[in-house]
């Protein structure tokens, strides 16, 4: 008989534990996102990367690109298609983990942004709830409007959030600092104890994360009317076989 | 934040909004309000009124009341993002208590999805759905046509299909506490249901579980009617275990009148977690007409749970 379903809250917490990343000496093995678009698209898909990345809807500056018939995590790049390697939001979750800090992961939705600051989230599907990423399921629902964001400021993302107990509060803050410089450039708003962040309430004592999606600049992508699948796996990299999208 | 006290009651006046298509006036509204549990004087209503107007959200027309604008329509889908999870599942729920199908005597109502197709794509849209009713692989074994309907649009045919919350009402009027659990993604090999590909619960998400399912194309229905392998919708809900006998009774009754469910029923089903207390009811849902019909690249938008219709009519 099929072992019983994952639901994605215990799904992320087992790739946490995988991770080894160090953001002091920026080694180790973190979790990426695997996109897949033609591969005479992959000019504008850099452009596009390049683009999200400056406008801060990247986890990170990190990417890996992929040749037709490559192989990462089980996975061969078909025929046509270059493989993107992002970095996926977990890898930031993993490392508060590993810190020590107490987190849930609450849930992956799409975020209204005007002006450059984030308001709420419009949609959101809890973790504990589904056996499939929400953003993986979001990116299709065509509710995205990241290069909105891009262009002038105002638009939807694709993000999560997560608890965390306030007890850690400072040390959230000195991880994410340290996070930041790094070039993990994800953050979208650390909230308050005890109040609702984007619209979202932590548990009594905990306060919520926000972070963008791995996805967002593939979103954009899509949004252009280009093709470009989001798979549903994910897997473990080093970050050494990542490089800076700004060398490209 | 006292911010959100407020936004809470102004979602509530929009959403009251969105279910009339004639204007609405301060009185009605502060009556409506208090049903909803929200007391308040006309003139408070007057007062979060033009607060929506100056927002965009509501227009007055002349001295008749309030309509709603599209950036009021939107909105709704947009504020107070936790309180929506919640509600996904109480909009069911009240369609649930309303649908009123009696199987012994087949009188009543039922509840129904609603999609809104173009005249020239009707025949085609219909052609797909009879493949999936063929195939034992919807709700019901039929499907209604309206076109006068205020919710449809010139050169537009209204398209009903038996939504599967109608078994929850039944079931709850047989004295069953019924609770909906989970949309999900059903894999069926050789016309053999198998085991879930994924899950949503209802009461974890602001968006349909189906209807996510649809549009991102993890679905196809297509290739299942065509072929018997593929991945089709289906719903779970759950009822205390203890509830057995009394739930085949009605199960069988509604087989009688055209239902077709459910796959299968038990305390562990396909690759569900087990749960020795709670019997799981899995039936493919009506949502499977739909997902056909946009897999063959029509498009056209569908209301989950757009009202109930009477039995006798769905059927002439």
């Amino acid at each position: 008989m099929d072992l019983p379903l994952k639901f994605i809250n215990h799904r992320i917490e087992e790739y946490a534990l995988q991770v080894t990343y160090q953001p002091e000496e920026d080694a180790g093995d973190v979790i990426y996102n695997l996109s897949l678009v033609r591969r005479e698209d992959l000019e504008d898909a850099i452009a596009t990367l390049k683009h999200a990345y400056a406008a801060g809807l990247c986890v990170s500056d990190r990417v890996r690109f992929m040749n037709p018939g490559e192989e990462t995590g089980g996975f061969i790049i078909p025929e046509g298609c270059a493989g993107i390697c992002t970095l996926c939001s977990i890898t930031i979750d993993a490392i508060l983990i590993r810190r020590g800090v107490p987190l849930n992961p609450l849930g992956g939705g799409v975020v209204e942004i005007e002006g450059n600051i984030p308001t709420r989230f419009t949609t959101l599907i809890r973790y504990e709830h589904t056996t499939i990423d929400p953003l993986q399921v979001l990116i299709s629902q065509e509710v995205t409007s990241v290069s909105g964001v891009m262009l002038h400021g105002s638009g939807t993302i694709l993000a999560n959030i997560r608890e965390c107990h306030m007890e850690a509060e400072r040390l959230i803050g000195d991880v994410l600092d340290e996070l930041a410089g790094a070039g993990f450039t994800g953050i979208l708003d650390v909230g308050v104890p005890n109040t609702p962040l984007l619209g979202v309430p932590p548990a009594p004592e905990y306060l919520g994360v926000a972070l963008v999606g791995g996805t967002n600049a593939i979103a954009a992508f899509r949004e252009a009317g280009k093709w470009a699948e989001s798979r549903a796996l994910k897997g473990l990299m080093n970050i050494r076989d990542m490089v800076s999208i700004e060398d490209y | 934040m006292s911010f959100t006290r407020s936004e809470r009651k102004w979602l509530e006046i929009l959403r009251i909004l969105s279910e009339t298509t004639e204007p609405m006036g301060a009185k009605r509204l502060s009556e409506l309000m208090a049903e909803r549990g929200f007391v308040l004087s006309d003139r408070a209503v007057q007062y979060y009124l033009s607060e929506l107007d100056d927002m965009g959200f509501t227009w007055k027309v002349g001295n008749k009341g309030r309509l709603l604008t599209p950036s009021g329509i939107a909105e709704i889908e947009c504020a107070l993002v936790e309180e929506r999870i919640g509600f996904v599942i109480s909009k069911l729920e009240r369609l649930a208590f309303r649908s009123t199908f009696d199987p012994r005597t087949g009188t009543g109502d039922v509840a129904y999805n609603l999609s809104v197709v173009a005249d020239e794509d009707v025949e085609g849209v219909s052609a797909a759905f009879d493949e999936v009713i063929e195939r034992g692989m919807g709700f019901f074994s039929r499907y209604g046509i309206i076109d006068q309907d205020p919710r449809i649009p010139p050169a537009h045919t209204g398209l009903i299909t038996v939504c599967s919350i109608t078994m929850d009402g039944v079931i709850q009027k047989a004295g069953v506490p019924v609770n909906m659990a989970y949309g999900g993604r059903l894999a069926v090999r050789d016309g053999r249901a198998e085991a879930f590909a994924d899950l949503i619960g209802y009461r974890g998400t602001t968006v349909d579980p189906l209807q996510l399912f649809i549009s991102a194309g993890l679905t196809s229905v297509g290739s299942t009617v065509a072929t018997g392998t593929g991945v089709v919708l289906a719903n779970v809900r759950q009822v205390p275990a203890s509830a057995q006998a009394r739930v085949e009774e009605v199960i069988a009754l509604m087989r009688d009148r055209g239902f077709v469910f459910p796959v299968t029923m038990d305390t562990q089903v396909f690759n569900l977690r087990d749960d020795p207390y709670r019997l799981s009811i899995v039936a493919y849902s009506g949502m499977n007409l739909i997902a056909n019909a946009i897999e063959k690249g029509f498009t056209f938008r569908t209301e989950i749970g757009g009202g109930t219709i009477s039995y006798a009519k769905l059927l002439q």
